[in-house]
């Protein structure tokens, strides 16, 4: 489990990151969302020790982090990039022996992933001469490689095309499947709703809403979908009850309590007959858009 | 790292290989995989695998073409009309192939002054060595006088005459010109080492001058493809940034190191089996100072290097901001090619110009073992200094994205 505490970052006079705490716990994926400029890929090098925290710091399993654990870390910076000019086999095993890897390994290793991203035929191809959604899975490959304890991974989705984005979805889940933390931005929403156990939102530098998707959803407003016959515009005058939208038969509301929500079935059936009556769980996506509006 | 990030697998089976970390056990040290990645990509491009071999053909033949013009032999016939010009053309054909000279002279016989023009004009004579009814000589070429021609008959005519004359007047030429010999004396080194000591001094300037620029350039432009490319944020999480410095500087003065006992080998070796420079042998202990020299002076060359790799954002930039080293390069090029006397001596303990200066003067003269020894301590020092600074800049700068930095930014920054 990574803890991220206080983390602060100024650029001159600007707080690009203020004060930010969450957690990355073991075997989740916890999606980092915020709009851009938010401090996402400074929170991101600020953990993997490639920019100086002006406050606050990371812990693993509550110590403070060292070099040697970032080494083992998997890291995918937000502005992709190895050597053009190099086959990527060899690109990819000389990055392994520098995570300590032996060069036989390093090679089986790169070879696998790889293969699993139909690049293996490929390894002897310089990077420039892959296409760019190829040199991304390339770019992947070079983070997974030293079968990292961590994964920080900015933007790790964007460019790829859909099967490469399964590929990417499998490997991940089978860090996630081995206790790794991963944690990775995206702008990717669907794919935030679909992969994430976990959500961390930042807005202009500052921590919005953390925590797992039931977490979030618990505290995220009540709402339930009303469905009546003749017509549902009396919910207004309810007492309680704050309509988000209606529209004739239809009804969203938002409800502080249980209690009103049996009130208002209730009133509902005295009125007519009630057609539907649920509580909406909002998507991840959902809550995001919510607390950073 | 901590045992709680391993958890057991979902099916309970215990961890995977995939946990079996071969770590630290038969690995090598990071600064070393980074030396030998840099040594292998340049071995491994073919342009610089050609460079050297066309370098490397040139050197050889370059000895080789000029030991076969030195030992090519000149025959020069010379049409003459007179028996005074055939003893001048003896004469000539007698210095030409005096210690050790392969120039040979033939007189070939004219009836008449014109018959003898006409031979050097159908080209049958290279010259027409005549004296006029008032006794003055001329020599008579086609289009040009070979000056080969010139000098050795030139030479010849004047002892001829300088003979005739004293002949005239009762004495000889030997008597006229006793007590005008004169003997040169050197109070260091001897006069074939001097010209050999230019010879070399010019070599190591220019092998000096070449590899700082060829190798130097290679750091910098190493450095800058990985900012440029930002795969230094991957290096620099996985290997502290000063074995990714030290590496790189490593594996390019070896390989500096390399091309430089190649190439100078190879022109050893050519002058030795060509039987050029019978002193050949007095090359090789400076030859030695100058590899030895050069590395000191190399590696402070490769930490400014570095640190101009370091501030450009784009391998552009390097054009602009390698202005100081170059004049440092272009300084020590210069001592080589012109310094002498104390300003040489002086020159000889100023770091990277000592690479060059001090091999000149071990070849020059003589000169204690100290001296060259507090050079190379001297050359250490700054190497050692400028590297610690360099690394210091190195790690500032190298993280930053954005355009090119200037010296005074790049100490400010923080990382």
């Amino acid at each position: 489990m990574l803890q991220v505490q206080n983390l602060t970052r100024r650029f001159g006079e600007n707080l690009a990151v203020d004060d930010v705490s969450f957690t990355i716990p073991s075997g989740k994926m916890t999606g980092f969302v915020g709009a851009n400029g938010a401090g996402k890929t400074t929170t991101m090098r600020m953990i993997m020790g490639v920019l100086t925290a002006h406050g606050g710091e990371v812990l693993m399993d509550g110590k403070p982090i060292t070099a040697s654990d970032r080494s083992t870390f998997g890291y995918m910076p937000e502005e992709r990039g190895l050597y053009p000019k190099q086959p990527i086999l060899d690109q990819l095993v000389y990055l392994g022996q520098l995570h300590r890897m032996t060069p036989s390994d390093a090679r089986a290793q790169a070879q696998d992933l790889l293969d699993r991203f139909q690049l293996g035929g490929r390894g002897k191809d310089k990077l420039e001469s892959l296409s760019l959604g190829n040199q991304q899975r390339v770019q992947i490959a070079a983070s997974l490689l030293h079968r990292p304890t961590v994964l920080i991974l900015d933007e790790p989705f964007s460019g790829l095309d859909p099967v490469a984005v399964d590929s990417m979805v499998e490997l991940l889940r089978d860090r996630t499947a081995q206790g790794v933390p991963v944690l990775f931005s995206s702008h990717q929403l669907d794919l935030v709703d679909r992969l994430c156990d976990n959500l961390v939102v930042l807005q202009q530098g500052r921590l919005v809403a953390s925590g797992s998707g039931e977490e979030l959803r618990a505290s995220a407003p009540r709402r339930h979908r009303l469905t009546v016959t003749p017509d549902a515009g009396w919910v207004r005058e309810e007492a309680g009850v704050r309509v988000i939208d209606v529209a004739g038969q239809d009804a969203v509301v938002e409800i502080d309590n249980d209690d009103t929500a049996q009130r208002l079935l209730a009133t509902a059936m005295t009125r007519g007959s009630v057609h539907e009556f649920s509580r909406i769980r909002p998507s991840l996506s959902e809550i995001y858009r919510e607390v950073s509006q | 790292m901590s045992t709680e990030t391993r958890v057991k697998d979902r099916d309970g089976s215990a961890p995977s290989s995939q946990d079996a970390r071969p770590r630290s056990t038969g690995t090598q040290p990071p600064w070393l995989i980074v030396t030998l990645r840099e040594v292998m990509i340049k071995v491994r491009d073919r342009s610089y695998a050609i460079s050297t071999l066309v370098t490397l053909v040139l050197i050889v033949g370059g000895v080789v073409f000029n030991a076969f013009m030195m030992n090519r032999g000149d025959d020069f016939s010379v049409a003459v009309q007179s028996d005074s010009a055939t003893a001048v053309v003896q004469l000539a054909d007698e210095a030409g192939q005096a210690n050790d000279g392969n120039v040979t002279f033939t007189a070939v016989e004219a009836d008449s002054d014109d018959a003898a023009v006409e031979l050097v004009r159908a080209e049958e004579a290279d010259a027409a060595l005549l004296q006029g009814s008032d006794g003055a000589w001329q020599l008579t070429g086609k289009t040009e006088i070979d000056s080969g021609i010139t000098q050795l008959v030139g030479e010849a005519l004047n002892a001829f005459v300088l003979e005739s004359n004293a002949a005239a007047v009762g004495t000889t030429a030997e008597q006229l010109l006793s007590g005008a010999e004169l003997e040169q004396i050197l109070l260091e080194g001897s006069a074939e080492n001097q010209l050999l000591a230019t010879i070399a001094g010019f070599v190591f300037s220019f092998l000096f001058y070449m590899a700082s620029i060829i190798f130097g350039m290679a750091i910098a432009n190493s450095v800058v493809e990985e900012k440029q490319n930002r795969v230094v944020e991957i290096l620099a999480t996985a290997i502290p940034i000063r074995q990714l410095l030290y590496g790189k500087v490593l594996g390019n003065t070896i390989l500096a190191m390399v091309q430089l006992a190649l190439y100078g080998g190879a022109a050893l070796l050519a002058l030795n089996l060509t039987d050029t420079a019978d002193l050949v042998g007095s090359i090789i202990p400076a030859s030695g100072w100058f590899l030895v020299f050069f590395l000191f002076g190399f590696l402070i060359l490769a930490a400014i290097w570095a640190v101009l790799g370091s501030l450009a954002s784009r391998p552009e930039d390097l054009n602009n901001n390698s202005t100081p080293v170059m004049a440092l390069i272009f300084g020590a090029l210069f001592v080589g090619l012109f310094a002498s006397g104390q300003f040489l001596v002086i020159a000889s303990y100023i770091p990277v110009v000592s690479s060059v200066a001090m091999p000149i003067r071990v070849l020059n003269s003589p000169v204690a073992l100290w001296e060259p020894l507090l050079s190379l301590v001297i050359a250490l020092a700054a190497a050692v200094a400028l590297l610690h600074l360099g690394e210091k800049i190195y790690r500032r700068a190298v993280m930053q994205g954005g355009g090119a930095l200037s010296l005074r930014k790049a100490m400010k920054l923080e990382q």
